[in-house]
């Protein structure tokens, strides 16, 4: 079972003083939530396994006021927990009992759009789809498109580096975005990064960029903004194995041509999603891969060719065009109602995020269902083929005893899969407290150590999200102390000129 | 005396900061030394020299994946992926050279590229190293073993210190395996021209490209008298300056898009298409730097300012009256390399007119006595400053990693 930090008494003996803080901060109504029945609705993200009512939660206006909650919730020793949308998968918003959840839902407008830059500056609420939405009319689009798109903040994106379907072409948000404002801990307003594409110092935008909430709250985001291609055509192409498939995806890769989308799906996907939605897919192949060119209409029409004729020498057994838009949003269709699809046929089910090396695919497809079959569960894969990173779709029933405990180890192990075979724990979803224990599988101590320097030099206190990312916290002390053994005090014997 | 440590493997590496660290002994990391020019002088007497770190470790081609041991020559790198027909998007030009004295081409190591962060014209499509750095393993000034990333094209398990390792110039950790994404090279590459001596307008030009459907891969500025420089045909017809686009892609889409190009700034301009080697060869030149090359004993200067890429004309036109220098833009304006002759290199002016546009510069050369008295890295913001140096209290601890190469000894203490 998950270990959180224990609450701290002393704070919540403090909550009446803490809720007449708060509400001195942010005096209009419903910025300060107090009731139970108000709270619930807070007391879990995406990962809606692990529950947890906050202390209470406040939903700030303005950077000043975020700067006061921060500074009065430091000097006081209060933890905090950042919220963005809550559709996080990994728990990163769980709330903790003696915590104040900081909602950035009301920091929701589109501050600025300076086309000449090709830069959105927007506040952190604002949705991931709502930036393309204020862009679109002059044919531009914000390239990140997690799945969740319609819901998802950019606050939370930055804080996840969240990834699409477009990632392998366009970048995670860590490539598209330009520049924060974020406020530390201690109340600070930091601005980092801009309009420009140099920063002075450290690289701090790139390491506040899937952060976590663990180092400040962000209140501003600049983001780069795209030309929108042309046009776009899918390929659906089926295979007798998913072998055949990753061969396919390699070839494509190694002719030099890099789709804007490149997903997978094996047999238990295909079936689920085509019951639910009946985009036609074929349902007598063991993988099907959707294959997006996109660009002026001359490329993609040159590029499906070339796409179509290397599926075909890679075995191929069924190969589809999209001949219209309305087909291409068809084709697409299944793959983006995946989840839901197995929601109707599992009563519940689990998603994981590992990615691994794409020439370890079918090792990994093949050892998934030795271990379906070991803890008795079964396994849907949608797989972003081109970055190799795979969504296994665990299937339980929460309801029956011992059912999550088992996908819960399923999950675990698939993801010790992926890191043995030279993969990762995570490819877009975080760790949060999901995959929190699972970090020593990935990194030594002292890999941990450096990334908790990081964590130390931003918030001492570890005030920001506590219980997130690492399994266990040292003290700063402890972080600070050199250690005998690094010391090496005989003369090194290496070469010496 | 300079002491040389050259350790040939990891353990080694981290046997060395060991020893400097229990001894209190200040490294100056190198790789070939290739870019030891740029930055402060590293205040230490012991080189850290990862030059025999070397070797590829595998390459991947239809993973898009490279992993090599940081003092890997860029040029055996470069060798390998172009045998796969590949290449790092990010394209680095020839730094060092900019930093005078015979420097043979794509000299320099990947490790010290990474360290860098090192970027050509292709940064405002793609990025810099930042960008493409999966992973790496180091030995921090604490002297332990730490990593991050992997190898795959996505991951964010754990804080992203890929980005932090990359530009920071070797003070946080020594690494010794990078991990980088590489990516197919193009079909096609062409160069759309356009004829234009106001670096505004080249600006307006640049922009209303970048801006446009035709996926412009870079978009520079070169100036009527370093176009003179530039060794092609057509280049000695214009008498003026001229902007600079490049299309990237499979052939008829290269076709479709130049000629696109062509037809929406024709009212800017007289235009040309330049394809195959020439179209190269302007590239190159513009990566390199080629009209600002010299031979580091001249006096004179090179600033590398960076400002959102829209007031790129602007900027230039101001840093050419305040200085008197000459400019040549890149990234469609977001980089002004300005190059300065005589005694002075007008520090104050240059980071004010930088400042005032959101933007920072850089002195990426000059001569030794007067980079000792001027920052070289434009002056961060003090806030983002102490976050910087407790990052690197809490890296090297011992102030051991090349103290010194981030600011001139009298601002020691202060910044990172
Ligand atoms: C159906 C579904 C599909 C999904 N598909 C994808 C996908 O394709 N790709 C993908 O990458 N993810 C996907 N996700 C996961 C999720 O949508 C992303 O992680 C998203 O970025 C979370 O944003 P949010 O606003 O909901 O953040 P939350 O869940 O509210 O928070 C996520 C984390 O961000 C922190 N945070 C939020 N706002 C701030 C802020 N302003 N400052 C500092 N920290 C902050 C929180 O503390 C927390 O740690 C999916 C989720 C669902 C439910």
């Amino acid at each position: 079972m998950l270990r959180m930090p224990e609450p701290d008494q002393h704070t919540l003996a403090r909550r009446k003083d803490i809720i007449a803080a708060m509400k001195d901060v942010i005096p209009s109504p419903g910025g300060v939530i107090v009731d139970e029945d108000q709270l619930r609705p807070y007391e879990c993200d995406g990962l809606m396994a692990y529950r947890q009512l906050p202390m209470i939660v406040v939903l700030p206006e303005n950077t000043g006021q975020v700067a006061a909650i921060l500074k009065y919730c430091h000097t006081h020793k209060i933890r905090v927990v950042p919220r963005g949308a809550g559709t996080g998968l990994s728990g990163g918003a769980l709330p903790m009992a003696d915590a104040i959840t900081i909602s950035m839902m009301k920091f929701n407008r589109v501050l600025d759009i300076d086309w000449d830059n090709r830069a959105a500056v927007v506040q952190p609420g604002v949705t991931n789809l709502g930036i393309t939405r204020a862009v679109e009319h002059k044919g531009f689009y914000y390239a990140p498109d997690p799945s969740s798109q319609i819901a998802c903040s950019i606050g939370g994106n930055i804080a996840e580096n969240s990834g699409g379907v477009h990632s392998l072409k366009y970048g995670l948000t860590t490539n598209n975005v330009l520049g924060v404002e974020m406020v530390t801990i201690e109340g600070e307003i930091l601005r980092v990064g801009g309009k420009g594409l140099d920063q002075t110092g450290y690289d701090l935008l790139g390491i506040i960029t899937g952060s976590e909430g663990l180092l400040g709250i962000v209140t501003e985001v600049t983001v780069r903004i795209l030309r929108k291609p042309e046009t776009a055509r899918a390929l659906l192409l089926g295979f007798n194995s998913s072998e055949e498939g990753g061969k396919c995806v390699a070839a494509i890769i190694a002719a030099g041509i890099i789709p804007g989308g490149l997903e997978m799906m094996d047999a238990p996907a295909i079936k689920a999603t085509e019951d639910f939605v009946h985009a036609g897919y074929p349902l007598d192949v063991e993988a099907l891969l959707l294959v997006e060119l996109d660009g002026p209409q001359v490329e993609v029409d040159y590029l499906i060719e070339r796409v179509g004729n290397i599926a075909k020498d890679f075995g191929a057994v069924y190969s589809r065009i999209s001949e219209t838009e309305e087909e291409r949003l068809l084709f697409w269709s299944g793959r983006k109602n995946a989840f839901p699809a197995i929601g109707r046929i599992s009563p519940d089910y689990m998603c994981m995020d590992g990615t691994i090396p794409r020439v370890r695919l079918a090792e990994v497809l093949a050892g998934m269902q030795v271990l379906s079959q070991r803890h008795g569960l079964g396994v849907a894969n949608v797989f972003h083929a081109g970055d190799g990173n795979l969504h296994p779709l665990i299937m339980f029933d929460a309801n029956k005893p011992g059912d999550l405990e088992r996908a819960e180890a399923f999950g675990g192990d698939i993801l010790k899969l992926c890191v043995e075979v030279g993969g990762v724990l995570s490819g877009e979803h975080g760790i949060g407290v999901e995959k929190r224990d699972l970090m020593g599988e990935m990194f030594t101590a002292d890999d941990m150590k450096h990334q908790e320097r990081i964590k130390m030099a931003f918030d001492e206190d570890q005030l920001l999200n506590p219980g997130k990312v690492f399994p266990t916290l040292h003290g700063c002390g402890e972080l600070k102390t050199l250690h005998a053994k690094a010391v090496a005090d005989k003369f090194p014997t290496i070469p010496r000129f | 005396m300079v002491d040389v440590l050259s350790p040939t493997t990891p353990d080694q590496l981290r046997d060395a900061v060991g020893w400097a660290l229990g001894s209190k002994t200040p490294l100056e990391v190198i790789g070939s030394g290739s870019k030891r020019a740029f930055g402060h002088a590293v205040l230490a007497d012991t080189v850290l020299d990862c030059s025999k770190l070397s070797g590829i470790l595998f390459y991947e081609p239809e993973e898009l994946v490279i992993s090599a041991r940081v003092g890997t020559p860029l040029a055996e790198i470069k060798a390998a992926l172009a045998e796969k027909n590949q290449q790092f998007h990010f394209e680095p030009g020839n730094f060092p050279a900019l930093l005078g004295d015979d420097v043979v081409p794509d000299a320099g190591t990947i490790g010290g590229l990474v360290a860098t962060n090192m970027a050509g014209s292709r940064r405002i499509k793609v990025g810099a190293a930042r960008d493409h750095l999966l992973g790496f393993e180091a030995v921090s000034g604490r002297a332990e073993d730490f990593k991050s990333g992997g190898r795959v094209m996505k991951n964010v398990t754990g804080f992203d210190l890929s980005k932090l390792m990359s530009g920071s110039f070797g003070t946080l950790g020594v690494m010794h395996t990078v991990n980088l994404k590489v990516m197919p090279c193009d079909e096609q590459s062409a160069s759309i021209l356009v004829t234009c001596d106001d670096p505004k307008v080249a600006n307006t030009i640049m922009t209303a490209a970048m801006g446009s459907e035709n996926e412009v891969s870079a978009a520079a500025w070169i100036s009527s008298a370093d176009v003179r420089l530039l060794d092609i045909p057509v280049a000695s017809e214009f008498g003026g300056g001229l902007v600079a686009l490049r299309v990237e892609g499979p052939k008829p889409s290269v076709s479709w898009r130049s000629e696109a190009l062509c037809t929406a700034l024709g009212q800017y301009g007289e235009t040309y298409e330049l394809a195959g080697s020439y179209s190269q060869r302007l590239w190159q030149f513009v990566a390199d730097v080629k009209p600002f090359v010299c031979a580091s004993d001249k006096p004179n200067m090179l600033w590398r300012v960076s400002v959102p890429p829209a007031s790129g004309g602007a900027v230039a036109e101001r840093l050419m009256d305040v200085t008197g220098g000459r400019v040549m833009m890149d990234w469609a304006g977001g980089l002004i390399w300005l190059q300065i002759t005589g005694s002075d290199a007008m520090a104050q002016q240059v980071r004010d007119i930088a400042g005032a546009s959101d933007g920072q510069a850089v002195l990426v050369r000059a001569p030794a006595k007067m980079r000792e008295g001027i920052a070289v890295f434009h002056p961060e913001n003090p806030a983002l400053g102490r976050i910087n140096a407790k990052l690197r209290q809490n890296f090297d601890p011992e102030g051991i990693l090349n103290p010194g190469r981030l600011s001139p000894p009298s601002a020691i203490g202060e910044g990172a």
